[in-house]
């Protein structure tokens, strides 16, 4: 049952897995513990798909993990081929979900035992590579990525000051203490920045014209996509494991490690079935991935998990180590759910395609006062305010001008997700070294993330080099 | 191409310093103990640099034909569209759910698409009706009761 729901609300625009969780935990409240937490777990789960859906359709990421997906999967949709992108993601996720699953059952204590000896450094290291990989994935000019991500966390870090308490970037501005919120803004520069753009310039909507008839994937598909998505599953897990790392950057991840793999990397942008099934099978193990901390250290890694551990303490359950030897059942319970739940979404899903296909039939001068719509409730009921809303517009025009000006908005959003999380580590850092920069670089995985990051930033250059002396010649 | 960076590199220059300044106003600490400015102002910084190698390039590449930016016949169509939205997220609270969204839906229809009165008048009820239902009554948003609020649902 969650996980239908969860599809529905993932599959609007904003309404992510962290407003469809805060929308129905009220309805939660009757069931016992348990049932309860399944029903979260199938929420988040469909809302994780709910988003791939929108993204390949409309081009329009249901949530911030849909944003990869978005960027090969629309192109397929463009090319006809929406079927096995939608079909792809469906397996991909489920394959991926239930590896992470039974991976979580297994290695569940082992793990979190090993991430807890991350530290300020490493974390900040980590979060480093993050946002270089993703500038490295950018299309255009690497520059131009670097500065986007740059403006991320600045913006991350409008709204409070955790170590200090003092209020940054907000000018007195009210709806801005909180900060500047990744939902409306995911909602603005993806949902209504491109919808002013195709305003603009009348894109016509040809491809819901063409009849869907393959919508399974082809074998071919299958075999393009089944290193993808055991590379993904792997690679969101572990991500997902690490507290502040999660579907988001295991998508972004899985994108880059995806093309920088293939014997094709031109692909990479225009309908790259490998650049859907990887990331959408990192995503999905991730979610699972993230399950663990929760599950085992009590420690939420994302909005979303912290929203489930307050759903449990309300519950009266106390998640962390205590759990798996006073309540076991939740535990164990939580996990086959998550199977359940898993199989659940491949099934609902896979016919429903044709239902979300036929969406898009709908013409576009009715669809996008819809779509507005969504995307207003949606940046409204996060938190029953409309600045939020007005917040969401402002970045719907500045997406608008990016797209004009050339400007990749994705690395933003990373940034702008991760702001605030590596300026704590960051300082941190260096409150732990007393002020000594070497901290970086004397730690060893610290280091190796960030020599990672440097080759990142200077391959291109050179290669670019290379190929402006080639063509000189 | 050049022209749009040079614009871009301007503005993202400009914002970089400012910042910057911010940052340091806001304290940049010690390196011992790093204050609230400290990281933004290297970002601001960090931020200027790039947009002076976005200016640099711009300057320096040939001439390619200069390209408009705004390629699309519809500038005005978006422009009337924002403008609505704008409206709606501000009069949301003071109207309520109802009222903007007939009017948002009506405006949007009737009179940046141009269909028929009677089909615009039709549709937006169906729609506010629809959306209202959904939002509300299912999924039990909160969502503002503004004037009519007192017509209590």
């Amino acid at each position: 049952m969650g996980t239908l729901i969860g599809t529905l609300v993932g599959v609007l625009p904003g309404l992510g897995p962290a407003a469809a969780i805060a929308l129905l935990l009220p309805s939660t409240f009757h069931a016992t513990p348990v049932s309860a937490t399944i029903m979260l777990a199938g929420i988040y789960y469909g809302a994780m798909y709910g988003g791939s859906t929108t993204s390949i359709l409309v081009n329009i990421p249901g949530e911030a993990a849909s944003v990869v997906t978005c960027l090969d999967g629309h192109k397929m949709a463009l090319k006809g081929r929406a079927g096995p992108a939608l079909g792809i993601a469906a397996f991909g996720s489920f394959i991926a979900g239930t590896f992470g699953v039974i991976a979580l059952s297994l290695t569940g204590p082992i793990l979190s035992g090993v991430a807890l000896r991350f530290g300020p450094p490493e974390y900040f290291a980590m979060m480093i590579v993050g946002i270089t990989v993703l500038t490295y994935l950018s299309s255009g000019s690497m520059v131009k990525a670097l500065l986007i991500a740059a403006v991320g966390l600045i913006l991350g870090g409008v709204g409070m000051d955790a170590i200090s308490g003092k209020y940054r970037f907000t000018y007195g501005l009210q709806v801005l203490a909180d900060g500047v919120g990744l939902v409306p803004v995911v909602m603005g520069l993806f949902g209504i920045a491109e919808v002013l753009e195709n305003l603009e310039t009348e894109i016509r909507r040809d491809v819901l014209a063409t009849e869907f008839k393959n919508l399974l994937p082809t074998l071919k598909d299958w075999k393009d996509s089944a290193a993808p998505i055991g590379r993904g599953t792997f690679l969101g897990f572990f991500l997902g494991l690490i507290p502040g790392g999660g579907a988001i950057i295991a998508s972004f991840a899985s994108y880059a490690i995806e093309k920088k793999v293939s014997k094709h990397p031109e692909e990479f942008g225009h309908g790259a079935i490998q650049g859907v099934a990887g990331p959408e099978a990192a995503n999905n193990s991730a979610a699972s991935g993230n399950f663990i901390p929760l599950l085992t250290l009590g420690i939420p890694c994302n909005a979303v998990m912290a929203i489930l551990l307050g759903a449990l303490m309300i519950h009266g359950l106390q998640p962390g180590p205590l759990l798996m030897t006073k309540a076991p059942d939740l535990f164990w319970g939580t996990i086959v759910s998550m199977y359940i739940g898993n199989a659940m979404l491949l099934v609902l899903n896979l016919p429903l395609i044709g239902l979300w296909v036929r969406v898009l039939k709908v013409p576009y001068y009715l669809l996008y006062p819809l779509i507005l719509l969504f995307c207003l409730v949606g940046a409204y009921s996060i938190n029953n305010n409309a600045g939020d809303v007005l917040i969401m517009l402002v970045f719907g025009v500045v997406g608008y001008l990016m797209r004009k000006f050339q400007y990749d908005a994705a690395p933003l959003v990373l940034a702008l997700v991760l702001g605030p999380m590596l300026e704590e580590a960051f300082r941190q850092s260096l409150m732990l070294s007393k002020g000594d920069f070497s901290i970086f670089i004397s730690r060893p995985l610290s280091l190796a993330f960030l020599i990672t990051a440097a080759l990142l930033i200077i391959i291109p250059i050179v290669t670019q080099r290379k190929k402006l002396a080639t063509l000189e010649e | 191409m050049s022209r749009a960076d040079k614009i871009s590199g301007f503005f993202w220059l400009f914002l970089g310093v400012l910042v910057s300044i911010e940052a340091y106003r806001l304290g940049l600490g010690t390196v011992r103990r790093p204050g609230p400015g400290f990281l933004f102002f290297y970002i601001g910084i960090f931020v200027s640099i790039m947009a002076l190698i976005i200016l640099t390039r711009a300057w320096v590449a040939r001439k390619i034909e200069s390209e408009k930016i705004f390629r699309g016949q519809n500038v005005r169509k978006a422009i009337y569209v924002l403008i609505s939205i704008f409206l709606y997220a501000l009069l949301m609270e003071p109207l309520g759910f109802i009222p903007v969204t007939f009017l948002l839906f009506l405006f949007l229809l009737g009179f940046v698409e141009k269909k028929r009165w009677a089909v615009a008048l039709l549709t937006s009820v169906a729609v506010t009706v629809a959306a209202y239902l959904l939002f509300e009554t299912a999924l039990q948003s909160q969502l503002p009761k503004g004037i009519i609020g007192f017509l209590r649902f």
